[in-house]
């Protein structure tokens, strides 16, 4: 009899709508390809044997090609941490991590509730959240409005370092910043061979749909690949506007897109880590908007994972999404189903934690109370114990009817461990409550914030990588303004 | 006449392209007016359409449809509105901004906007303030509106108002800028003549400019 309970897996697509949404990608890759906006990418394709138009930026990709870079792909990889004890591994059946969502522009202000753009003190104090909240497995990039907009990549990274040895995930703005950012992660691993075994760093990044592989995104499958950073292959088509108003159409162009950045990856590295990040959307066919938090994204969204799990490749998946302009009760719950149903997906890492409006903002609270849901989550694929002792066979036999659990030694034995405790879940009597200041779950989150900003410090850089780092980045503002 | 009027208004409605275009076609064949098809066939249909939009009772795929049926009534019709000099309902040069490669908001947006009669010159992706400034000189357009999903591109929407102003062309177009980073304070803040939180309002904030 196996010792725990089963990981629970949603699944959505059978074997056979797989094999169809497949065969589906690889005809439409053959036939119709993909448009390239980067010179290298096209040159990488053509040498490996894809049909390449230079002129017009265009490859078509015969399907013996996909069949081979999926091969290649690995398996498992590690988002290590500057801690090694906060490493992330990557891996088919591993276990859930979380990671909070790139990049709000804007937040709720803690005190005032007001909206406003995010500014340096505000990103100093998220990353010191994301460093603090143990539901918090990976730290994603946050920019600040008042730094410069060329190289604002690159000070974000600097500022990360200082305040997270977690594993960073990194967002990036241009071709000229993301080389500078990569030798910054080189400096702190201690080499370039480092970094590649231990990647302290990763990068999500995205073409746009429908299938146009912008320089962006070629330049990060290639320079990824290069430094051996595991890169998120970020596949997001609304439905109804950049992509099929269909759900299972929408999927089949986010699949198509996924293979599509896969052949470029491998092509030029094979065996470059990389993550499937299908990231489903829709257009509000009301209003044009795009929308992150319903049902039936999420549901598109684990079917994403059916996909990357029938590759057998690591996925990240959303995981918090609301489109509530504020953390509310709308918010807790569309990130509470988007969350649970993304942990019971199958995929490796969960997204989303901070999230408002999509990804446009961000709150404290609501970071501190989707470090509480990933609790939650992590749990719920967990499962619990089984075993001869706690099965309580004998105990049950010992106590017999009519009797009471309260002092038997199977309780004094167990009472620990068998469960989790919510940190901000109020379960006593109303007097109590009331008592107590009358806090709502979302006062109590704040609560918590405040209290990590005034006492948390995170485990600073040695001395003389802080140094270095400042150099490299004189040198590369310098660099990047030529 | 009224007759012909309200199967066009009937056929725009569902979309049906080429029976507008053919109705339209008929109607002038008859001694109707371009601006009386104008108005009461075309307009008054798109009208309909606009308002079930704003009640939620027609989609976006379904009021481009009938927003593609408006177009290929309007093409019969120019050259005979330019003829007699009927007042143009608008022209406009949109674009998103330099290092933005974002372009399906602004899309929605044309098309909504060719939907209510305006003539949309789209210069694309990536575009810079001298381009739009060198679109609105050619076209003689009413309005520049600009997109931008990055808030690292925002900047270039103040770049391109600063260029209009410095070639003489600032006071001749209205600028209306939109793209989630956007805010009407931002919009403020840069001298622009108005913000759109989506393409519905981007179109009534453009008609009511016209008017």
């Amino acid at each position: 009899m196996e010792p725990k309970t089963l990981r629970p897996i949603i699944k959505y697509l059978s074997d056979s709508q797989t094999e169809e949404i497949h065969e589906g990608s690889l005809e439409i890759l053959e036939e119709t390809g993909i448009k390239v906006e980067l010179e290298e990418g096209l040159t990488v394709l053509d040498k490996a044997g894809a049909k390449v138009d230079y002129q017009a930026g265009r490859a078509w990709i015969p399907r013996q090609m996909v069949a081979d870079c999926l091969e290649l792909l690995p398996r498992e990889f590690t988002y290590a941490g500057r801690n090694p004890e906060k490493d992330c591994l990557i891996k088919p059946g591993g276990r859930l991590y979380s990671r909070t969502a790139g990049s709000p522009d804007f937040i709720i202000d803690i005190d005032t509730d007001e909206w406003r753009p995010v500014m340096v003190d505000d990103v100093k104090n998220i990353y010191t959240l994301m460093d603090a909240l143990d539901g918090i497995s990976i730290c994603t990039a946050a920019f600040a409005q008042d730094w410069p907009k060329l190289g604002r990549d690159i000070l974000m990274l600097r500022e990360m370092l200082s305040h997270t040895d977690k594993h960073i995930h990194l967002r990036t703005d241009t071709v000229e910043t993301f080389p500078h950012m990569l030798e910054m992660a080189v400096i702190v691993a201690g080499g370039k061979e480092e970094l590649k075994k231990r990647p302290i760093v990763s990068l999500l990044e995205g073409h746009i749909s429908p299938l146009r592989y912008i320089d962006v995104m070629v330049n990060a499958l290639l320079m990824c690949g290069e430094y051996g950073i595991p890169l998120e292959v970020c596949c997001m088509p609304m439905a109804g506007s950049t992509g099929p108003v269909t759900m299972v159409g929408n999927l089949q162009l986010l699949n198509t897109e996924f293979l599509g950045g896969v052949v470029i990856s491998q092509s030029a590295h094979p065996g470059a880590p990389l993550v499937y990040a299908p990231r489903p959307m829709l257009m509000d066919l009301k209003t044009g908007f795009s929308l992150a938090g319903s049902i039936d994204g999420e549901m598109a969204a684990v079917a994403g994972v059916d996909m990357a799990r029938f590759y057998n490749v690591p996925v990240s998946v959303h995981g918090q999404w609301s489109d509530s302009v504020l953390d509310d009760g709308q918010s807790i719950l569309e990130h509470t189903y988007t969350a649970l149903m993304g942990a019971l997906s199958g995929a490796n890492i969960l997204v989303g934690a901070g999230s408002l409006q999509e990804t446009l903002s961000i709150s404290f609270a609501q970071l501190v109370m989707d470090h509480e849901i990933n609790q939650i989550c992590f749990r719920a694929t967990e499962g619990f114990m089984v075993d001869k002792e706690r099965l309580a066979v004998e105990a049950i036999k010992r106590v017999g009817p009519a009797s009471n659990f309260l002092a038997d030694e199977h309780s004094v034995k167990f009472c620990r461990g068998e469960r989790y405790t919510p940190e901000m879940f109020y379960r006593g009597s109303v007097e109590g409550w009331e008592e107590s200041g009358r806090k709502t779950y979302r006062e109590r989150a704040k609560d918590k914030a405040r209290a990590i900003l005034a006492e948390h410090e995170a485990k600073s850089l040695p001395e003389d990588t802080s140094k270095a780092l400042d150099e490299y980045v004189a040198y590369a503002f310098k660099a990047i303004e030529k | 006449m009224a007759d012909i009027l309200q199967q066009m208004q009937k056929d725009l409605y569902s979309g049906n392209v080429d029976e507008v275009k053919a109705a339209t076609q008929k109607a002038l064949d008859e001694g109707m007016q371009a601006q009386d098809i104008l108005s009461g066939g075309l307009i008054a249909g798109m009208d309909e359409v606009g308002k079930d939009f704003k009640a939620g009772e027609l989609f976006i795929p379904e009021v481009l449809l009938s927003a593609r049926a408006m177009h290929a009534g309007l093409a019969v019709l120019r050259p005979l509105l330019a003829e007699s000099g009927a007042p143009s309902l608008g022209k406009m040069v949109v674009g998103t901004v330099t290092g933005d490669l974002h372009d399906i908001g602004k899309n929605l947006v044309g098309m909504m906007l060719e939907g209510a009669g305006f003539e949309i010159i789209d210069l694309g992706t990536d575009v810079s303030p001298a381009q739009f400034v060198e679109a609105v000189r050619a076209e003689g357009a009413d309005f520049v509106g600009m997109s931008a999903l990055l808030t690292t591109t925002m900047p270039s929407m103040k770049d391109t108002i600063d260029a209009l102003t410095e070639a003489g062309l600032r006071d001749k177009v209205t600028v209306l800028v939109g793209g989630a980073p956007v805010t009407a304070g931002f919009a403020k803040d840069i001298g622009a003549d108005a913000y759109a939180p989506d393409a519905a309002s981007a179109v009534d904030t453009a008609r009511a400019f016209m008017a």
